[in-house]
């Protein structure tokens, strides 16, 4: 009889417990972000300013982001960290919260292209503002500065004959398309018409030709380009695969094509299920400061919103990357340009 | 005899389950998956997602696109020379073994075999820097005087392709070879020898003949392998170095049309599956019994 009582006396107390962890859960703030945007020393900082506790869950790919959002119907997180080609979705599917950027103080102080968010497509929906700008790279153009006089200004010189055979392109068909676009002077890179399609894939095999090879990986561009002659090489990984190259003693440098650089930007954003949107809020902010920014770009090596960094010059003209028309059709026709001989 | 009783149907139920499992393994594990695959390649897809109804949609795009069956047909080509290069440099290799005496013979084998040991990747990386531009190759050759200047002709293209997978794939060639050859009794090139033929003409008569069964399962091996591989054409094939791996490949990432992939894997199974049939009918028909 006394171990019964003994039992039930330690069950309350566990369950005591237990509620109240759960209680003290339940005033934190919830975050789902790419590992390195809420590092433990801000995360740290950001308790102390505000007391506000902060549970971080980090995230792998775009896909477990928008499992784990639609899976609790944006239950599970009060703030979140997505991209402009993804955020369209989740507003369709209303599962983000618009944002009341006047509470956002450190948003007046962001570098001018992000300062008017109605120009920074894919974060709007009628008139009200969804995602915050927070991080971002640009796709641009890596040169040997030996070997390629004057410094090249726009990606045509892919196509220069002088560099045959001296240039390393990115294997991805929606990516090519875009770009290939953009050279050719087409307004919306991302949303192309027959004829458009046409003509770039026609430009594509001239690429081609041009072309020592298409490389997948940071790493085996960096391989390719030490094994071989290459002046030029389309960056998809930006100023990480431009700073390794630099590291292994390659004189190269980085330049956004006039005619605009694809570039991918993530965003804050908070989700439809938010406990306490001041808490949101005062996050998105902290996160906005010269410090956070600074600190973000020295680790990762990626551009922020406040301070100006080598992903991008204040003139340089940026495209966010947006979902493309018909990504299949993408594929098929770039498995036609590498096979045409 | 109650003792006899009880143990015999205990038995013959274990020896049941041995049997269910025997083949229970295979079919769950390898005639299952190809039964889904050959299913989804009657399966279409649209805005990204599968759609689950039959058609042969998919083997006319095959046969009728013109993209497909050239790249096919030139994968095929490809790997039929990957495979006959193999046998060439195989054959010697390991002829020259089976002349070794006793330990040595094995020694020198497992040396041979130690490629292999070695991840896929790491080897073709190597075998890229070797063939670069500024590579091991090109620089041997210039210091040789054989080349005035570095050439780009083995690296990028199909010359490569075809230098990799014979350097990847030469150990699984001259495996079966050295097995067939080892296999071939003393006492008939004793016999040969004995009855007065020379060296050429008992290698022609005997040893030739009775070793090749190891020969047809070694090219059939080497094509097997080399016309599945993707990697290899991935890195180091370049812009003209395109096959019908690379495509395949490119269907189930960024694309997203698993049921075309599958059916241009139920292409490639087809041709595979030839291969190995012939592999094998050759390697029956000619074989000792000794």
């Amino acid at each position: 009889m006394g171990l019964k009582k003994a039992f039930l006396k330690l069950a309350t107390i566990g369950l005591g417990i237990g509620l109240m962890t759960s209680a003290a859960l339940a005033a934190n703030l919830r975050v789902l972000a790419w590992d390195g945007y809420a590092d433990a020393d801000w995360v740290k900082d950001f308790t102390a300013a505000t007391g506000i506790g902060v549970d971080v869950v980090f995230i792998g790919s775009d896909d477990e982001i928008w499992a784990k959002i639609k899976g609790s119907e944006g239950q599970d997180f009060d703030v979140f960290a997505v991209n402009t080609a993804q955020l369209q979705r989740y507003i369709k599917a209303d599962l983000v919260s618009p944002i009341d950027v006047t509470k956002l103080a450190n948003q007046k102080e962001v570098l001018p292209r992000f300062r008017d968010l109605t120009a920074v497509s894919g974060v709007t929906k009628d008139g009200k503002v969804y995602g915050i700008p927070f991080c971002f790279d640009s796709i641009g153009l890596i040169y040997d500065t030996d070997k390629v006089k004057p410094a090249p200004t726009s990606m045509s010189v892919l196509w220069d004959p002088a560099y045959k055979g001296k240039v390393l392109a990115y294997d991805n068909g929606e990516h090519n398309f875009s770009f290939t676009a953009l050279t050719l002077g087409y307004k919306d890179p991302f949303n192309l018409n027959e004829e458009q399609m046409a003509a770039v894939k026609a430009k594509l095999v001239e690429l081609k030709r041009n072309v020592l090879s298409f490389y997948t990986t940071a790493d085996e561009a960096q391989q390719i380009y030490q094994n071989n002659d290459v002046a030029l090489i389309w960056a998809n990984y930006g100023q990480q695969q431009v700073k390794a190259l630099q590291k292994i003693g390659a004189h190269v440098a980085y330049v956004n094509p006039s005619e605009g650089a694809l570039a991918w930007l993530d965003n804050w954003v908070i989700s439809k299920g938010v406990r306490d949107n001041a808490a949101a809020e005062k996050w998105i902010d902290f996160m906005l400061s010269k410090k956070v920014g600074g600190e973000l770009s020295e680790r990762t090596g990626f551009g922020n919103t406040v301070t100006e960094t080598g992903s991008a010059g204040g003139n340089d003209k940026l495209v966010w990357l947006n979902n493309v028309e018909d990504p299949l059709k993408r594929s098929d026709m770039w498995n036609e340009v590498k096979a045409t001989p | 005899m109650s003792k006899a009783d009880s143990t015999l149907p205990a038995e013959r139920r274990l020896s049941l389950l041995v049997t269910v499992l025997a083949f229970a393994l295979p079919v769950v594990f390898v005639l299952v998956p190809l039964a889904i695959f050959l299913g989804y390649s009657f399966f279409s897809v649209d805005q990204g997602t599968i759609v689950y109804s039959l058609s042969l949609g998919n083997y006319v795009r095959f046969f009728t696109d013109p993209v497909f069956l050239p790249v096919f047909w030139n994968t095929i080509v490809l790997c039929v020379s990957v495979a006959i290069i193999c046998i060439l440099l195989a054959y010697p290799a390991a002829y020259f073994l089976t002349t070794l005496k006793g330990r040595w013979r094995y020694a020198l084998l497992m040396l041979l075999l130690v490629p292999l040991l070695m991840s896929y990747v790491i080897k073709i990386y190597a075998i890229r820097s070797i063939l670069g531009l500024n590579g091991f190759l090109n620089k041997a050759l210039v210091t040789l005087g054989i080349l005035q200047e570095p050439s780009t002709l083995f690296v990028f293209n199909m010359n490569a392709i075809l230098l990799t997978l014979t350097l990847l794939l030469i150990p699984f060639a001259i495996l079966p070879i050295f097995l067939s050859l080892e296999r071939i009794p003393q006492v008939l090139l004793r016999a040969s020898d004995d009855l007065g033929a020379s060296g050429l003409q008992t290698f022609l008569r005997i040893t030739l003949p009775l070793s090749l069964p190891g020969v047809a399962s070694a090219a059939s091996f080497v094509f097997v392998l080399a016309i599945g591989d993707f990697l290899t054409p991935q890195m180091v094939g370049g812009i003209s170095g395109f096959t019908f791996g690379r495509i395949l490949y490119s269907q189930f990432g960024t694309a997203y049309n698993w049921p075309f992939g599958a059916a241009l894997s139920v292409a490639l199974a087809v041709v595979v599956i030839a291969a190995i049939l012939i592999g094998e009918r050759f390697g029956r028909n000619r074989g000792i019994s000794v």
